[in-house]
């Protein structure tokens, strides 16, 4: 008769392995603290590889198109408030969170023009047009480049400080932005975005709203 | 005494009744969690009732606790290990034990991408180079030293590391910041006439009122998180300021010759490498919208290996590339902009290998029962 096959060596539940298996969880816990301390990390400029825009929300699935990146900083309580004068053809719609005003325009496409105020120097003219240029995958200017790209309008408010970028993708962005500060310490960005060709259709009018700019 | 409890630990362990009562619980928290996705997107509802031990306070359960996927996982584990060992060992049941294994091996995978999975995702436009993924839901204030004009020093302070708020020192820097007030998600808006003068005493916040909102986790939500910190450097305080998501302006104090600017963002990790985005792709059926395929034309530049290659991605044709995966996962701005899905799983390999090892057990186990019924056959035609 062929002996029995030998059974395996049924271990009973220890406290060495009891204490094993707490080892092992605990080590598993202790990963999820790594997380919560301060990096450190040495970047090439982002200049030197231009910043990827965050989008505004996570990324959709496939078959969905992901939104413009976000550009609404925050205003202050404006105490003189900027006014305008709008061409014919064009609102205004109410601000609306951190967005003190936004224009709707009668031209077809993908565009957009918005008025936002921010107190002080709101980190300067330079850091400014550099985020806006970052969001159309555009390299930062220093401050030689930034008096190149600039063109002045005068208006009752003041001097106006208007930019035009346009990207270098294979569908053009297109971005015209007027900058301008207020005696009462503010700082004034109206933009007009979108896709190139809309945006060269309004730019026009645009600049026209900015030429009219005065004080309430 | 102790081999008494132990004995019955063991036997609890083993139980084919435990094995079903598992994954009745297991059956239903998928159930659950399917549920509460619409509610709260993909990863919260994963978070909530998979990767966590007790599910606490869910609607959907009237509030009341129950096991989570990792403590259903877990002693699943425990009980396929046990089940594992009792079966004997003998050629008769390796197949079974090969399945059992299989198992146990697939369970150790979950275990490791819940406990160990990063998943990021790097958002490139056509002609841009970008050196960093950034996570989806998850928050950094940056601290940035911009003084070099080659390189920017970034330190970055975790937003669950800000949401324990008090004294924060930047370490390799002078600065320690302060966490006056931390919001996993709020709303900013115009400081109203009247209003409570913002608690920021420096930088855009001072004109900027700021209301606390429920945290979100929908797929299609994303927290405002925001923060009132002062920094400190050298004895010297450089006021208090508001940063946020929802603020695009820069913000930045200089100590000492050095300039630091301040950045609430999505968490980044750098790499030691970057990716160029040569062409994207976004293929229709003739005649129709209907995609076909999406493609993404990437250099790979990576100094430390001397590499510089182009890969192409595409859908179910990821890179895999020193430890993460970069899927094709959507697109944006006219079809000028790829969002390729990052994960970083070093469990990767384990669910694979799990189904070698469960394919070749049921294998196995039909080959040796299909020859005992053979046999058996064999034996009552020959008797």
């Amino acid at each position: 008769m062929p002996n029995p096959p030998n059974s395996l060596h049924r271990p009973s539940l220890t406290p060495t392995t009891s204490a094993a298996l707490l080892g092992a969880g605990l080590f598993f816990l202790g990963l999820g603290c790594s997380s919560e301390r301060v990096s450190h990390y040495r970047v090439p400029k982002e200049s030197a590889s231009a910043p990827a825009p965050a989008p505004a929300m996570p990324p959709k699935p496939m078959g969905e198109r992901t939104g413009e990146p976000s550009d609404v900083p925050p205003p202050p309580k404006p105490k003189g408030s900027l006014k305008w004068s709008l061409p014919k053809g064009w609102s205004e719609l109410p601000g609306g969170g951190m967005r003190f005003a936004t224009f709707k325009t009668p031209y077809a496409g993908k565009l957009e023009a918005t008025v936002v105020v921010l107190p002080g120097p709101a980190g300067g003219e330079l850091a400014n047009v550099n985020r806006w240029r970052g969001q159309i995958a555009l390299p930062a200017l220093d401050e030689a480049g930034l008096a190149k790209a600039r063109t002045t309008l005068k208006s009752k408010v003041g001097t106006v400080n208007v930019y035009d970028f346009t990207s270098d993708g294979q569908t053009k962005s297109r971005m015209v932005a007027g900058y301008v500060a207020t005696p009462d310490g503010n700082t004034w960005f109206l933009k007009l975005t979108g896709d190139a060709d809309p945006v060269a259709k309004a730019k026009a009018d645009f600049m026209t709203i900015l030429g009219s700019l005065h004080l309430d | 005494m102790i081999n008494a409890y132990a004995s019955r630990v063991w036997g609890f362990l083993k139980s084919f009744q435990l094995t079903i009562v598992l994954l009745a619980l297991l059956m239903c928290l998928v159930l659950f969690c399917t549920l509460a996705q619409v509610e709260m997107g993909t990863q919260g509802a994963v978070n909530a009732y998979m990767r966590s031990f007790i599910v606490w306070n869910q609607p959907l359960l009237l509030r009341l606790p129950f096991p989570g996927g990792a403590l259903v996982g877990l002693l699943l584990t425990l009980n396929l290990m046990a089940k594992t060992i009792d079966i004997k060992l003998s050629w008769q049941k390796s197949g079974m034990w090969l399945v059992h294994v299989g198992l146990v091996v697939l369970f150790a995978g979950e275990f490791v991408a819940g406990m160990m999975q990063v998943d990021t995702n790097l958002t490139v436009e056509v002609g841009q180079t970008v050196n960093f993924v950034q996570s989806y839901k998850q928050m950094e204030l940056a601290v940035i030293d911009v003084t070099d004009p080659t390189w920017d020093e970034v330190y970055s302070v975790p937003d669950t590391l800000l949401a324990k708020g008090g004294a924060v020192t930047i370490p390799g820097t002078p600065i320690t910041l302060n966490v006056k007030k931390f919001y996993a998600n709020a709303e900013l808006a115009n400081l109203a006439p009247g209003a409570l003068p913002s608690l920021a005493t420096a930088g855009v916040g001072a004109g900027v009122s700021i209301v606390e909102r429920p945290v979100v986790s929908a797929d299609n939500e994303m927290n405002q998180t925001s923060a009132f910190v002062e920094p400190v450097a050298g004895g010297r305080s450089y006021g208090t300021w508001l940063v946020s998501v929802a603020l695009g302006a820069p913000q930045s104090f200089t100590h000492e010759g050095h300039t630091y600017t301040l950045a609430m963002r999505l968490r980044r990790q750098y790499l030691p490498y970057a990716f160029t985005l040569k062409q994207f792709r976004h293929d229709v059926y003739p005649g129709t919208d209907i995609p076909k395929n999406f493609s993404s034309l990437v250099q790979v530049v990576n100094p430390s290996r001397n590499e510089s290659r182009e890969v192409l991605i595409y859908m179910n044709q990821p890179l895999r590339y020193e430890g993460k995966t970069f899927y094709q996962a959507s697109f944006g701005k006219n079809d000028t902009l790829s969002v390729l899905s990052v994960v970083e799983n070093p469990g990767w390999l384990l669910p694979y290998v799990s189904c070698v090892l469960v394919s070749l057990g049921l294998l196995v186990h039909f080959a040796i029962v299909l020859r005992r019924s053979l046999k058996r056959r064999q034996d009552k035609k020959e008797g």
